[in-house]
């Protein structure tokens, strides 16, 4: 079907993609040198739980650990090979939790679930569950989770925006796999029960857009606009619906998941392989050769830099991209099921220069796609007044896409403070 | 490895305040060049005097808040790196509101003192100050210096002359206009040809061309200052009885243009939300008109200034509503 122009959503900011060196670029195979260390926090909520110990045998694909509660998700081995280790080690992301460091045997072993043909709706969720898929934009939600809406759905977006710069993980495996992407959302839309599935893929994808215009799902391109991916503004682009306020997008009518976790699911479905590797794109001007790499989880970002040729000039490391990621600390992280890049910023890039007193120009208010008021929310978080910042800037409606941050001429922490504030009202309520 | 950690995100716009502030200098370049050209060396002279005043009171107070006899050369260094351009925007737009005359050179020499010293730096720098530095130097000198309007070609409260009953050569428009004697053409009005006032107020040509500018580069919002014009001018029409010949020579006369296009826009001393800037652009320029009526003298400065000091109180009473807000109502009546 031929696509459907999507409308704007309300301010955003427009950046600069970054998207050039890798958008054209095939995907490779990387393969770890050493040992991986697959932790076991990769998805929101509670961290799974190991059932291997040192010592182990494990084929690629077996469950190493379990899902622990409601919303959790399970953990699969990602190379074949010997247990070395379950203990805690720093995630290079400024916290520690569990991993699971495998030697790799180098013999390949599988131990995936067996096929499923025609499964009914039930089935499909379970499998979902089983094989641990989580939102693979980047929050890592438990899809199996989302799959469950408390209340009843009737449109499935599958969700290849890619809003921000640098990545194209989305973007090539929408190029090199659009036929699995839909046949996933079709299983999707089927434990879901509903008929209407629409692809959102911004417009700065053509080859993406012109693909998925050949299947019969509903194509949106969407205006190049940040932050076009978060499924508020997704979901409002698309259809034209507002999220209530602290609601959930099932409120509107719609699930949304990313185009990686519809491929994961027809992985999951048609193969019976759980999900233990992805695409990453190491990008960014400090890294010698840009790449899309797919990489099992747990392999450690010090072979990825390897495989790219190695560091020059950057100051920051980034897992995911560069508006919502997270620095590392170093390179000791891994990759994990939400990885969906590694970016390494020189500082011509990050343009990370001191703040300097806010000159109230209002610009971090006219790109917040929330319509929210973060110099307000900074004043009085600076003074600890949470709830005035709340009550003024709006803090438990912020989404997090960082675009006031980004914006600021006086380069203030907006986005950090808003957080701040969120996390200290978030510890009076409890 | 040094690797700067740092909550996201990790990249930054490349413009900066120094970006905005050399904005602003750029689109006062043609009412800059407008008044020099109208007005002579001496403007020129003011000018530069205006803004090297300010940017010497500005490094003077650095190097004693920074203690420059303890460790000088970094300090110097560390100056010019935190240096923004908006001592530079202050001294122009002061010297813009102040009269081309070689008798009152050290007005603007102590305007741009008053202006940053008193108004910006004791308040805590850019972005801190409570009133606009500049529109508070203008009125500074106006309340000190009222005998200046006693110098014809270079009034530098022109409408006093008005109510000195002097109207001579240095009567500007609205002071005619305000008496009812209107003598200049609405054309010489808008390209400042013929009319005496301040060196930057006179071509509203000049001043529209600025305003463009700032507009097509994003740094005002393009509606604010039509607002305050068009509803001072309104309100004007209004208040000589629906007389509308009233519209054009009240909205061109004095430093209204100046006033709605650079002063009332200053970022910090104007409020934040986009629904406060409309009641605050809305209110200067009924007070505008309303007081200009009824003193008979330009008021555009007092008005800032006075609605600075409200800015404060139209922030408190707004509160954003963010997308997919639901009204209370609508909520209950859903739970019933």
């Amino acid at each position: 079907m031929k696509a459907i122009k999507g409308k704007p959503f309300f301010r955003g900011v427009k950046l600069a993609g970054h998207k050039a060196p890798t958008e054209n670029l095939p995907v490779e195979r990387a393969e770890p040198r050493g040992d991986v260390a697959i932790p076991l926090r990769q998805h929101a909520g509670a961290p799974a739980e190991a059932i291997v110990a040192a010592g182990q045998h494990v084929m690629r694909g077996e469950l190493i650990a379990r899902a622990a509660g409601a919303v959790s998700a399970n953990v699969h081995a990602s190379v074949s090979g010997e247990v070395k280790a379950v203990e805690e080690r720093a995630d290079g992301r400024g916290g520690r939790c569990v991993h699971i460091v495998i030697a790799p045997d180098k013999v390949c072993e599988d131990a995936f679930l067996p096929p499923l043909s025609a499964p009914d709706a039930e089935a499909i969720v379970e499998r979902i569950e089983a094989c641990g898929i989580v939102g693979m934009g980047g929050a890592g939600f438990p899809a199996h989770v989302k799959l469950r809406p408390p209340v009843p759905v009737d449109t499935l977006i599958v969700n290849g925006a890619e809003c921000e710069p640098y990545l194209t993980c989305d973007d090539v495996l929408m190029k090199h796999r659009s036929k699995e992407i839909v046949r996933g959302a079709k299983y999707m839309a089927k434990a879901l029960g509903v008929n209407n599935i629409i692809v959102a893929i911004e417009r700065n994808k053509p080859e993406a857009i012109a693909l998925f215009e050949q299947t019969d799902l509903t194509v949106v391109a969407l205006k190049k606009q940040y932050p076009m991916g978060a499924e508020k503004q997704l979901i409002y682009c698309c259809t034209g619906r507002k999220v209530p306020l602290g609601k959930l997008p099932a409120h509107a009518g719609v699930i949304v998941q990313n185009a990686g976790t519809a491929f994961a699911v027809c992985e999951a479905v048609e193969r019976g392989k759980p999900l233990f590797e992805r695409i990453v794109t190491v990008s960014g001007g400090g890294i010698a050769s840009p790449k899309n790499l797919i990489c099992p989880v747990g392999m450690p970002l010090s072979d990825l830099i390897d495989a790219c040729g190695g560091v020059k000039d950057a100051v920051k490391f980034v897992a995911g991209g560069p508006m919502t990621g997270t620095a590392l600390t170093g390179a000791e992280s891994v990759v994990t099921k939400t990885t969906s890049g590694f970016l390494f910023l020189t500082r011509e890039e990050t343009n990370a220069d001191a703040p300097t007193n806010c000159i109230n120009c209002g610009k971090c208010a006219d790109v917040c796609p929330m319509k929210l008021m973060p110099m307000q929310t900074e004043f009085y978080t600076n003074a600890k007044e949470y709830e005035n910042a709340d009550k003024y800037g709006g803090v438990l409606s912020c989404i997090e896409c960082g675009a006031c941050t980004y914006i600021c001429p006086a380069r203030r922490p907006l986005a950090q403070a808003i957080k701040t504030a969120k996390e200290n009202l978030r510890r009076k309520k409890a | 490895m040094n690797l700067i950690v740092s909550s996201a995100p990790h990249i930054r716009s490349p413009r900066t305040t120094k970006h905005i502030m050399l904005d602003v200098l750029i689109a006062l370049l043609p009412a800059t060049a407008a008044g020099i050209v109208f007005f002579g060396w001496v403007a020129a002279v003011t000018i530069v005097l205006a803004m090297f005043t300010a940017v010497l009171t500005e490094f003077v107070w650095y190097i004693i808040e920074h203690k420059i006899w303890r460790n000088g050369k970094e300090t110097l260094a560390n100056f010019a790196a935190q240096f923004d351009f908006t001592s530079l925007v202050t001294g122009l737009l002061l010297a813009l509101c102040c009269p081309a005359s070689l008798e009152a050179l050290y007005m603007p020499v102590l305007g741009a003192i008053f202006a940053i010293a008193v108004v910006k730096m004791l308040f805590g720098g850019t972005g801190k100050n409570i009133v606009n530095p500049a529109i508070a130097g203008r009125v500074f000198l106006f309340i000190s210096f009222m005998a200046m309007v006693s110098y014809p070609e270079a009034n530098f409260a022109p409408l006093l002359s008005y109510t000195d009953g002097a109207l001579s050569t240095g009567a500007t428009q609205l002071g005619n206009f305000l008496k009812g004697t209107a003598t200049i053409s609405d054309l010489d009005l808008f390209l400042g040809t013929g009319v005496a006032g301040c060196i930057g107020e006179t071509c509203k040509l000049a001043l529209l061309a600025g305003y463009v500018y700032l507009c097509v580069r994003g740094v005002i919002k393009w509606y604010l200052p039509l607002l305050y014009i068009g509803v001072c001018g309104l309100f004007s029409v209004a208040l000589e009885g629906f007389d509308f010949s009233a519209f054009l020579p009240s909205v061109l006369s004095g430093g209204l243009f100046l006033g709605a296009m650079f002063m009332a826009t200053d970022y910090v001393t104007s409020p934040k939300s986009k629904l406060g800037n409309i009641i605050y652009f809305v209110a200067l320029g009924l007070l505008t008109a309303g007081l200009r009526k009824a003193t008979g003298i330009e008021v555009v400065s007092f008005c800032i200034l006075l609605m600075n000091f409200l800015v404060f109180l139209i922030d408190l009473a707004i509160k954003p509503r963010p997308f997919g807000f639901v009204r209370a109502k609508k909520t209950k009546e859903a739970k019933k």
